[in-house]
């Protein structure tokens, strides 16, 4: 990323019974390593927090949630709440569960899905490309409503 | 089992306002006929073999006591363990009286300020061997009272290894002050006549830490703790698995205590068995286990925390329990003498943990308030831990194995390194770090996501890679979901 373009800011965190401190540490790192600025909530943060973080920071691109305990249906219980209340307005990736040979029951992502989480990874290598996919998108529906371009 | 109805307590400190006074409690431990921790680590340490003690803890008095007694019948450790349960940690005692009265196995340790200094030192008097307290607690000043009044005389923890691992959002500010009082209390119980072994929390996150790391926040802790009154040190090291590595570890921690401590604190190296991913085949596990009591012996360490062939599975059951005390004081048999470590190399190793470590401490150790200077060191990631679970560091510092599997800096964050350390580091991970990685010290460019984090899953996976448990698993997983989608 060159220094003339805007800086993107992500909200990145763990959902709110997960005290996993690995993998978060190590995409915070990395996604700064590719010039993000991160502002990384760690472990155990409830859906209020990134509630707040949004308020702060209402240029983020992305809210970023992992979770790797099985959680994170019920971590994510108050996010449909905060959506309609225009607290997170900015696109929602949940990924996690590294485990080798996990299965996904599509109907566990449906219902991710139906709380309001915009993007499901199941690699944290989709991460990258996810939040420029996202970004691109959202910066065609604002030229498209002729409304200038969050940055 | 009695049901306790209420704590005695005032201003909503349960468990305190009943206890004796200090010189009372110090009389008691006189009187139990045990000898101090303090006593035990100094009587292994001249007797050249290494002292030996589990990791126990359940919710029930009864229970508790029943624990303890096999465990000295069975295995005869040298010093017994009363793990806390997590509710006392956080000062939820409420919560906790709850759950003993409820359902006293739901607790993950025994919980000493809701039973109350009387049945501590029931549980005391129920063993010959001296207890230690291990626990998590940011602010354990209530704890630690209860525990003086049981007549426990070893206690872990400390400002910072007992934060940072474990809170997210306490500030370093208020642990370091609430161990400071714990601290001037065993200073207190010095003057009395009675030293408390004061153990430090090295292992921290328990995931790859640098063994430099581990020793500066034990030295910053060791010196605040000393200025407080504290007279028995025990420094811990939590094993990386690298026999040279571990070694000089070890063998650094009088080194440092020459350099940093006053000569009247007397301080131990103990090793904490590998405290990160475990194999679950039980002789693999066994394995590792004997090994990382030899890696204890050959270090000089005066005590051995142990681990068990069930710790992949979680908390043991008192079976797995002895037999990973009796395999671990195999290694202090008198045949194992020819079991030697590179000296060349530990001491190569050794010359270059301590500089490292110099690097870390004194720029901390040379401003006038050494507590405020952790706190603002460990804002600006001068003093930093990979991985925590506190938002207090800035956990920018990356470890990774390199090709020998000794723990390295794959980034040194903010650390104040001389180019000469920064340098070896790159050097000893070439080829080791993650593919494309650009990662160089801390000026890298754009880590790939994907490999940065397989990379450092196979360092974390360590021992079940090196048994050859993890091909396996991928295996059976792959087994096992042909067989679901064959159900389906």
């Amino acid at each position: 990323m060159s220094h003339s373009e805007p800086r993107r800011l992500v909200i990145l965190g763990v959902a709110a019974s997960d005290s996993h401190a690995v993998a978060n540490h190590l995409i915070a790192h990395a996604l700064r390593g590719l010039g993000f600025e991160v502002e990384n909530l760690g472990t155990c943060t409830p859906v209020e927090e990134f509630a707040q973080a949004c308020e702060e920071h209402p240029d983020a691109e992305a809210v970023i949630i992992g979770s790797l305990n099985g959680h994170v249906h019920e971590d994510l219980r108050d996010l449909p709440a905060a959506r309609e209340a225009g607290r997170i307005t900015c696109p929602v990736i949940v990924g996690g569960n590294l485990s080798v040979g996990s299965r996904k029951d599509p109907r566990d992502l449906e219902r991710l899905h139906a709380l309001g989480v915009d993007r499901i990874l199941q690699d944290p290598a989709q991460l990258l490309p996810a939040l420029d996919e996202l970004r691109a998108s959202r910066t065609a529906d604002a030229d498209r409503q002729r409304l200038p371009v969050a940055s | 089992m009695t049901k306790i109805s209420y704590l005695p307590g005032r201003s909503g400190s349960p468990g305190t306002d009943a206890l004796p006074p200090l010189a009372e409690s110090v009389d008691y431990i006189a009187s139990l006929g045990k000898p101090t921790a303090a006593r035990v680590l100094t009587d292994a340490r001249d007797a050249g073999r290494v002292a030996i003690q589990p990791r126990c803890g359940v919710g029930g008095h009864e229970e508790m006591k029943a624990l303890l007694r096999e465990l000295e019948e069975q295995a005869a450790p040298d010093i017994l363990t009363l793990t806390i349960d997590s509710h006392t940690r956080l000062k939820r005692f409420e919560q906790a009286l709850r759950s003993l009265n409820r359902a006293p196995a739901d607790l993950n340790g025994y919980p000493l300020v809701s039973h109350g200094y009387l049945r501590g030192r029931e549980v005391n008097e129920s063993v010959t061997a001296p207890l230690e307290i291990r626990h998590g607690s940011p602010d354990a000043r209530i704890l630690f009272d209860v525990a003086v009044a049981s007549g426990i005389t070893s206690f872990e923890g400390g400002g910072i290894s007992y934060n940072l691992p474990y809170s997210k959002a306490v500030p370093l500010a208020e642990s370091l002050a609430a161990w400071n009082a714990v601290d001037t209390v065993c200073g207190e119980l010095a003057a009395l006549g009675l030293i408390v072994d004061r153990e430090l929390f090295g292992t921290l996150t328990a995931v790859l830490v640098p063994p430099s790391i581990s020793l500066a926040i034990s030295v910053l802790e060791a010196v605040l703790a000393a200025r407080a009154g504290v007279r028995c040190i025990s420094v811990s090291y939590p094993q990386s698995g690298h026999l040279v590595q571990d070694v000089a570890a070890l063998r650094a921690i009088p080194v440092l205590a020459r350099t940093y401590l006053p000569p009247e604190v007397d301080v131990h190296a103990v090793l904490h068995e590998f405290m990160g991913v475990f194999p679950k085949k039980r002789g693999n596990a066994e394995d590792l286990i004997f090994y990382g009591a030899l890696v204890a012996r050959l270090g000089g360490a005066s005590k051995l925390i142990t681990k068990t062939y069930q710790e992949a599975f979680g908390i043991p059951d008192t079976r797995a329990n002895v037999e990973g005390l009796r395999l671990a004081d195999r290694a202090n048999s008198p045949l194992l003498g020819f079991v030697k470590a590179d000296e060349e190399r530990v001491a190569d190793e050794l010359s270059w943990i301590v500089d490292e470590v110099a690097d870390i401490v004194e720029p901390v150790l040379a401003a006038p308030d050494t507590m405020t200077a952790v706190v603002d060191a460990f804002a600006a990631g001068r003093l930093d831990i990979p991985f925590s679970a506190s938002r207090y560091a800035k956990s920018e510092i990356i470890p990774k194995r390199d090709a020998e599997g000794a723990i390295r800096y794959l980034s040194t964050g903010s650390l104040p390194f001389g180019d000469r350390t920064r340098r070896r580091n790159s050097e000893l991970l070439e080829g080791a770090g993650p593919k494309g990685s650009g990662l160089k010290g801390s000026g890298g460019t754009g880590p790939v996501i994907g490999s940065l984090l397989t990379g450092l899953t196979d360092d974390i996976n360590y021992f079940p890679t090196l048994f050859g448990e993890m091909q396996k698993e991928t295996q059976r997983a792959t087994q096992k979901e042909t067989q679901n989608e064959d159900a389906e």
